[in-house]
């Protein structure tokens, strides 16, 4: 009966995870979320130096400014699809 | 990497006989100073400068998503029929699942039916190509932060579940430090943009009091 229920469950969005690869998981997930979010300042920050140095127009700074903010939403929308493409792998694997 | 993931906890953990609810809040709320990490996830959580709220509230659910599945995932075999019969959050919260699309009369089910039911329709939901478009370019619909707000609602009650009923476990599995650090980025992302109403909070408001007391 528990065989059963198991078969059940791979149809479900609900899997069976080893503790040890939810904490692995979780580890490096933490630290990448303060270095993404770390990151993503020191890539503002350079570009502001960088337009500081060549005395870029007030206009064509906020078009840099926009194409910064643009690929950094682009970025996170890949990584969304990504990460939903990852969970399927996993759980293909698995099954 | 599949060597990581498998149901390898059954063999070590034996699940416990039904613990008399309330008679673990103690333990819980002793264990919810542990997290994992240094670093200041209430910074983490605002929005970036200059990016879309949108896109920011769908990488972050979806990494919810990600992180409670995995989460749930460890203990399905301590979530049965027998310990948990009804889909609760400790003696004062019961919860009957509807979706409001296909199931507009709240079904009264067990705990592990309801969160089957619950992530497969998160899951959905993140599925749904209109709803968290994944293609460069194309925008989000305007009803994208209510349906977010729904989906987080709705995840905050799997967690609820766990610490209320299963945190001995979690606490067998030794990981009560990630789970907390979980709940935590959940609850400061839900906070910053106030994503769901305290009343729903309410089967984990002590918890959540403590958890984000240190770092305001
Ligand atoms: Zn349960």
């Amino acid at each position: 009966e528990s065989e059963e229920k198991e078969i059940l469950r791979k149809d479900s969005t609900v899997r069976n995870y080893s503790p040890a690869a939810y904490k692995f998981f979780m580890e490096q997930h933490v630290e990448n979320l303060l270095k993404n979010h770390a990151q993503r300042i020191t890539r503002k920050m350079q570009l502001e130096k960088e337009m500081a140095k060549v005395k870029l127009s007030e206009d064509a700074q906020l078009q840099m400014r926009r194409m910064l903010q643009q690929k950094e939403s682009n970025y996170i929308r890949m990584k969304r699809s990504k990460m939903k493409k990852d969970m399927f792998e996993k759980i293909k694997k698995l099954g | 990497m599949s060597f990581l993931f498998g149901k390898n906890a059954s063999k070590t953990f034996k699940p416990k006989k039904n613990i008399p609810e309330g008679s673990h809040g103690y333990e819980l709320m002793q264990h919810a100073a542990v997290t994992l990490g240094s670093g200041n996830l209430r910074l983490a959580v605002a929005l970036p400068e200059g990016e879309d709220l949108n896109e920011w509230v769908a990488v972050n659910t979806v990494d919810f998503f990600n992180q409670i599945n995995m989460l749930y995932g460890t203990i399905t075999e301590f979530c049965t029929e027998d310990t948990c019969a009804v889909m609760s959050a400790g003696p004062k919260y019961e919860y009957h699942w509807a979706d409001g699309q296909t199931v507009k009369k709240p079904i009264k089910c067990s705990a592990p039916k309801y969160i089957d039911y619950l992530m497969s329709w998160v899951q959905d939901q993140l599925d749904d190509e209109n709803l968290f478009p994944s293609k460069i370019g194309v925008p989000f619909p305007r009803n994208f932060l209510s349906s977010a707000k729904t989906i987080l609602k709705r995840l905050f009650r799997v967690y609820a579940h766990i610490y209320h009923q299963h945190f001995k476990e979690v606490m067998q599995l030794s990981e009560e430090a990630h789970l907390n650090t979980s709940f935590k980025h959940f609850i400061y992302f839900v906070q910053e943009f106030n994503l769901i109403e305290r009343r729903e909070l309410a089967p984990l408001q002590e918890l959540i009091d403590k958890l984000t007391s240190k770092e305001r």
